[in-house]
């Protein structure tokens, strides 16, 4: 037992800490992730010899230098992570971590919802949360032959979309539609939802739900401790899909799932290849949709944001549904369109 | 009978410590989750002290997590007060004699 360690914020902004910070996560094997709210450091007589970090509600970036491990310490960053996280009310709290590290994790309140052979455990701090969220889908579940599921960001709904969804809707007799929750695109989610559900209301047999913590965006997967991309696209889309696997398909009955076609971004087409062969093993049936194209081009929520930046809201009147097109026009879409002008990001 | 309000946490992880979490439980009784790292010797007792603070407290209503590393009765009395206090909102005034 330790007694003269002292548990002290790391200021990222700090450019000497932030150095430091990245020489000690390099030795441990682990990158500094680029997106963290907050950083503790443990130290002895003023060497860094523990950290800890958190992204919203997802824990990051531990290590503990080698020779001080055995003693609890990783229990102190935990602690501290843990209260930080909750005076900020995040009380659902999640981490990824190597299978071998699952252990330790276990004895600090953590569970395990799903993992990927021998590189990743997907954790969460609430027992049996996962279960209570596939039950509560469950509540949703309507019996039918052919239920299909569709999980889309739609940043914001285009006809591309719309198309999408209306060929799934065709196609069987339910379709369950997860609506990503997550916060890290520049339309929020409320609007994100309202507009597939204003958009889709001519369709009687779709279910809208939101993903919730379960599932998974490549905006939040962490990857530092992944040596290369490609393998973190490749990891992140199993892990993905276990949890789909493990939890979705079973409490809705899902027997097929759709996805439109990704002639563009790399990351995403690799990500559809992984999805077809893990859905295929467990006899779910994977349907890529070829994207509508509109004057020879595909559509694409990108173009209708770049649109919407470029200030030219009357451009995207073929490549939306009228009621995301009405939306745009409105009053209530003023501050966002400020929003989006602002932003730089692709996302 | 007192009320929680929100979620909250109190204690570490550290050895001979308890981190409690407690989160309320609309008319569903007390619910308590246990993980100890001496839960075959003592868990039965580290129950029975949780379940007599929320007695005295009058909390009826609770789903409380607990992530024991060895921590004394007393530890875990006190821990779990504090636990109470900050899920109902309690801030000063405690009332010492119902806790004692």
């Amino acid at each position: 037992m330790e007694y003269n360690l002292k548990e002290k914020r790391i200021f990222l902004d700090d450019t000497m800490e932030r150095k430091n910070l990245e020489i000690f996560l390099n030795n441990q094997g682990i990158n500094l992730d680029n997106r963290l709210d907050y950083t503790v450091g443990i130290y002895k007589s003023d060497k860094l010899i523990a950290t800890g970090s958190f992204y919203k509600n997802t824990i990051r970036c531990l290590a503990v230098n080698a020779e001080c491990r055995g003693l609890g310490v990783l229990n102190k960053v935990v602690s501290h992570l843990m209260s930080e996280q909750f005076l900020r009310g995040f009380t659902h709290v999640f981490l990824y971590t190597k299978c071998n590290y699952v252990r330790f994790f276990s004895d600090l309140g953590f569970y395990e919802i799903a993992r990927v052979d021998d590189s990743v455990v997907f954790m969460e701090s609430e027992f049996n949360a996962i279960q209570k969220y596939s039950a509560e889908l469950a509540k949703t579940s309507i019996s039918a032959d052919r239920i299909s599921s569709i999980v889309i960001n739609a940043n914001p709904f285009t006809l591309g979309h719309l198309h999408l969804i209306e060929k799934a809707s065709e196609e069987n007799d339910i379709v369950h539609v997860f609506v990503v929750s997550e916060a890290e695109s520049v339309i929020p989610f409320s609007v994100r939802y309202e507009l597939i559900r204003k958009g889709t209301k001519h369709l009687k047999n779709i279910v809208l739900h939101k993903t919730g913590d379960y599932i998974i965006s490549n905006a939040t997967f962490p990857s530092y401790f992944i040596k290369d991309e490609e393998t973190v696209v490749l990891i992140h889309a199993k892990l993905d899909l276990e949890v789909f696997k493990k939890y979705i398909v079973p409490a809705l009955g899902i027997k097929s799932r759709y996805v439109g076609e990704e002639p563009y971004c790399m990351v995403t087409k690799k990500y559809n290849e992984v999805m077809k062969e893990s859905l295929e093993k467990e006899g779910i049936k994977f349907k890529i949709i070829p994207r509508l194209k509109i004057n020879g081009q595909a559509i694409s929520a990108s173009r209708v944001r770049e649109y919407i930046r470029e200030d030219k809201i009357e451009e995207i009147k073929g490549l939306v549904p009228d009621t995301t097109y009405d939306y745009f026009k409105s009053k209530e879409a003023e501050e966002l369109i400020k929003t989006i002008k602002n932003s730089k990001s692709r996302h | 009978m007192m009320k929680i309000i929100k979620e909250s946490i109190a204690g570490t992880l550290e050895s001979s410590d308890i981190q409690i979490i407690i989160v309320s439980n609309e008319n569903a009784g007390i619910e308590i989750n246990l993980k100890s790292s001496v839960e075959k010797q003592f868990g039965k007792q580290i129950r029975k002290v949780i379940t007599e603070v929320l007695k005295k407290m009058e909390i009826q209503n609770v789903k409380l997590v607990a992530v024991d590393k060895g921590a004394l009765d007393c530890t875990i009395k006190a821990r779990v007060e504090c636990a109470v206090c900050r899920a109902c909102g309690i801030k000063e005034q405690y009332d010492w004699e119902v806790i004692d």
